[in-house]
């Protein structure tokens, strides 16, 4: 049996498993799933979303509040361009020892052992900030840092740091390693190597990457906020908390049109530089 | 060409230029003590805490979290494909009835990626009440919208010729997809839902935000005991986790290219 097949029929005793888990277990939610009580709930929830149980008139009709709000989405928009900025940067400085080739002498060079070190420790570091999710990020930064769209940016950098890395270097090994390999017998350095052998191979794949991040970050930024106290997702926890569920309905709308106002954005910025 | 990869360039300088003018410097970056809390967590690392109760605690904590992001990735599997076959317009021919049913189940799928997992998950909660239920349908929707976008890509990207060696032959277009697009997507499709079976770990240990159990809620009970020390060890958990997936997954990929 080959190993994927193995594999297939392992994922699907882990998935019966996990399945029996949590129906079995307590609190699983079969019984109010099956309750008309909880549908009942769930209804009243979505009207008094669209306020019409309320007497007093809903966000989403107050021009005031849509200003408040749009003023909220700006600082998440800053919020998710600042974090792909130092992310990027940060990658940009390191993604190239991060790749196994770069330092073994795959590329026609000769073996270092500080790369290669540099490579392990790089790799690591990935790692550990790809596993862990952005919001744990911004829980332990509230630890320090000043709560504010700054620390929400700094934890979605971390996280997607880690993401960036791990994919770019992939690119660098994945690479053709021919034009490396022929600039360096035609006698070019170590950093005309990368400079003109590698960078202009792995670049178009590491914007594609970062475009593509920026849409999911920006889906993060609410979730972020609600710890790290910045934008939309503070407001969007404060509003849940106080039972305000019209402020609720017009943060998620505003939430949705900034989402495809990034993705329209991105999409844009690919075609732009013709990477799709 | 290279004009507009340049132009690329310099709109994203300025933009990080601009979030980095317009980020609100007015306070101090740090709050008071800061450094010192920044230091005691980095000192928390150097041992962990290694005790055999707590191990047992985090093994726990990661099985929970596993049993969470499986729940969520099969579920999403069986509402993304179908959703991401008919979005495809592989299987159907031409017509008005198949076009709407291509753009709606595009515009479904596009709708609930638009919202995080977490955010899915409070308004669930908030409708329904907690229960793991709520919070694996949470974790569902926006995993069902980018697993069916993706299947929708892979089966559209695949090479023409064999397809129209089987159409040549006779075959019914859901034959040219069951014998020609299907099994060629299949290893870049196994391989993306792997990946996203990785993120559903994660996505799954966040879930203690509104109060599921597994690796995030004990990491943020150890967080309000300001218990570093554990904080650590259930990370290197959590990371474990991640590794084993990863390594899982590209060892099938590398099987099912050979």
């Amino acid at each position: 049996m080959s190993f994927s097949r193995a594999s297939f029929y392992g994922f699907l005793l882990l998935a019966a498993l996990s399945w029996a888990y949590l129906l079995l277990g307590e609190n699983s939610g079969l019984d109010e799933f099956s309750s008309s009580k909880t549908w009942s709930n769930a209804a009243g929830f979505i009207q008094e979303l669209a306020g019409v149980k309320s007497q007093a008139k809903p966000a989403f009709l107050n021009i005031d509040r849509w200003v408040d709000t749009g003023r909220l989405a700006y600082q998440t928009l800053i919020m998710s361009v600042l974090a792909m900025g130092m992310a990027g940067m940060a990658v940009l400085a390191t993604f190239l020892p991060g790749a196994r080739n770069v330092g073994n002498g795959d590329l026609g060079g000769a073996y270092s052992p500080s790369w290669s070190l540099l490579y392990y420790l790089l790799r690591v570091i990935f790692a550990v900030t790809r596993a862990v999710p952005e919001l744990v990020w911004a829980l332990l930064l509230v630890f320090f840092f000043s709560p504010g769209i700054l620390a929400g940016a700094v934890a979605l950098a971390i996280h997607n740091y880690g993401v960036l890395g791990k994919l770019s270097s992939e690119v660098v090994e994945n690479l053709d390693p021919a034009p490396a390999k022929a600039l360096r017998t035609a006698g070019a350095s170590n950093l005309q190597m990368l400079l003109y052998g590698i960078i202009p191979q792995a670049l178009p794949h590491f914007m594609t990457y970062l475009l593509y991040r920026w849409e999911v970050v920006i889906r993060t930024t609410v979730v972020v906020g609600f710890v790290s106290a910045g934008g939309l997702g503070r407001e969007l926890r404060l509003s849940l908390s106080f039972f305000h569920y019209t402020d609720v309905a017009q943060i998620i709308i505003c939430y949705l049109i900034l989402v495809l106002a990034v993705d329209l954005a991105a999409a844009w910025l690919r075609r732009l530089a013709r990477f799709e | 060409m290279p004009d507009h990869r340049r132009l690329l360039t310099l709109l994203m300088v300025a933009a990080v230029i601009w979030s980095v003018a317009s980020a609100g410097w007015g306070g101090p970056v740090f709050h008071t003590g800061g450094a010192a809390v920044l230091g005691e967590i980095a000192s928390a690392l150097f041992p962990p805490e290694l005790s055999p109760s707590f191990l047992g605690l985090a093994l726990a904590a990661t099985w929970q979290t596993l049993v969470f992001a499986v729940a969520g990735i099969t579920l999403a599997i069986v509402l993304g494909l179908p959703l991401g076959v008919i979005a495809s317009g592989a299987v159907f021919g031409p017509g008005r009835s198949s076009a709407v049913a291509i753009a709606a189940a595009r515009f479904f799928l596009a709708a609930v990626r638009s919202i995080h997992e977490l955010v899915w998950a409070v308004l669930f909660v908030a409708a329904f009440g907690l229960s793991s239920l709520t919070a694996i349908l949470a974790l569902t929707l926006p995993y069902a919208g980018i697993l069916g976008r993706i299947y929708a890509d892979l089966l559209n990207s695949v090479p023409q010729e064999p397809l129209q060696a089987l159409r040549v032959s006779g075959a019914s277009p859901f034959r040219v997809f069951l014998y020609g697009r299907l099994p060629m997507a299949l290893p870049d499709a196994v391989g993306y839902t792997f990946y996203r079976f990785e993120c559903a770990i994660r996505s799954a240990a966040i879930m203690s935000f509104v109060g599921i159990r597994g690796l995030g809620f004990e990491i943020q009970l150890s967080l309000n005991d300001l218990l570093f020390g554990q904080v650590w060890t259930l990370i290197l958990f959590l990371l474990a986790l991640v590794l084993v997936v990863d390594r899982w997954s590209s060892k099938v990929r590398r099987s099912m290219m050979s």
